[in-house]
C-alpha cells in the first residue's frame, strides 16, 4: 500500500509534465493554409522559429493558384481542388509574407516565426 | 526660352540624383551548380539581375538610369535568384517550377531583355548557346523526382 502511494507521488508529476510538453506528432504535422474565396485562411500562421517546417497549401477554389513568397524563396502552382506540401528551412524569428501570384488582388498571408 | 528649358532639364536631372538606391550584393546562400559553359553563359547574361553577384555599372549610380537598374535587379532577384539555388532545392517543387519558367522565357527569347542585350554582348546568345542551355535545363528537370512535378 505504502509502495503504491510512493509510486503515485513519483508518477503524478511525471504525467503532469508530459502533458505540458509539446506533442511530437503534432510538431511533425504540416501547418495547413487553405486558399478559398480569394484569400488565404488563416491569413496569419504562427510557427516556431528555428525548426524546419512543412506547409500544406490547399486550393479549395476552382482556379489554379500560385503560392509565392519572395522572402521564403518559394513558388508553387496548386491546381484547383489539389494540395501541395511546401518545405521550408528553419526560419529566423520574423514575419514572412506570401501571396497568390495568379490573383494579385487576393489577400496576402503571413507566416510569423517566434 | 531654350535656355530656360535647358536649365529646367539640368535642375531636374540634378534633383533626380538625390533619390539614391543602395547597390548591394548580399552573400550568396547556395549558387547554382552547372557545367562551366552554362555557368559562364548564366554569368554573362543573367547574373546581373538574377543573382547576388551583380556587376553594378557606372550608370547604375546616375539617375534616372539608376532607378531602372535598381528596379530590374530587385524584381529579378525576387523572381529568380541563382544565388538562392540551394534554398530552392530544399523544396524540389519550387526548383522544378523555377526551371520550367526559366526554360519558357529563354525558349521564347524573352530573356535576357532586349535593352540588356543591347548593352551587354555576353547576353547575346547564339542559337547553339541557347540550345545548349535548354538542354541543360531539360536534363535538370529530367533528373528531378516525379513527385516534384505536381502540375
Amino acid at each position: 500500500m505504502e509502495s503504491s502511494k510512493t509510486a503515485a507521488w513519483i508518477l503524478a508529476p511525471l504525467v503532469f509534465m508530459s502533458l505540458a510538453l509539446p506533442v511530437r506528432a503534432e510538431d511533425d504535422a504540416p501547418v495547413v493554409v487553405r486558399f478559398e474565396d480569394r484569400r488565404f485562411e488563416p491569413a496569419e500562421l504562427v510557427v516556431p522559429a528555428g525548426a524546419p517546417l512543412r506547409l500544406r497549401v490547399v486550393n479549395s477554389t476552382n482556379e489554379a493558384v500560385e503560392f509565392e513568397s519572395f522572402e521564403l524563396n518559394r513558388e508553387r502552382v496548386v491546381q484547383p481542388g489539389h494540395e501541395i506540401v511546401v518545405y521550408l528551412p528553419a526560419l529566423a524569428p520574423g514575419t514572412y509574407t506570401f501571396f497568390d501570384d495568379f490573383h494579385k488582388n487576393a489577400g496576402e498571408g503571413r507566416i510569423t516565426a517566434r | 526660352m531654350r535656355r530656360k528649358l535647358l536649365a529646367a532639364v539640368f535642375l531636374g536631372v540634378a534633383a533626380a540624383q538625390t533619390v539614391r538606391f543602395e547597390r548591394s550584393n548580399p552573400p550568396p546562400t547556395g549558387t547554382v551548380q552547372a557545367p562551366a559553359t552554362i555557368d559562364a553563359a548564366l554569368r554573362g547574361a543573367c547574373y546581373d539581375c538574377h543573382s547576388n553577384e551583380t556587376r553594378w555599372p557606372w550608370y547604375s549610380a546616375v539617375a534616372p538610369a539608376s532607378w531602372l537598374v535598381h528596379r530590374d535587379v530587385v524584381e529579378g532577384r525576387r523572381r529568380l535568384n541563382f544565388s538562392s539555388w540551394a534554398d530552392y532545392a530544399l523544396d524540389c517543387g519550387t526548383l522544378v517550377q523555377k526551371l520550367e519558367h526559366l526554360r519558357q522565357r529563354v525558349a521564347a527569347g524573352d530573356m535576357a531583355p532586349w535593352y540588356y542585350r543591347a548593352l551587354h554582348p555576353t547576353a547575346r546568345w547564339t542559337a547553339a548557346e541557347r540550345n545548349e542551355f535548354l538542354h541543360w535545363v531539360d536534363a535538370e528537370l529530367a533528373a528531378s523526382s516525379p513527385d516534384c512535378r505536381e502540375r
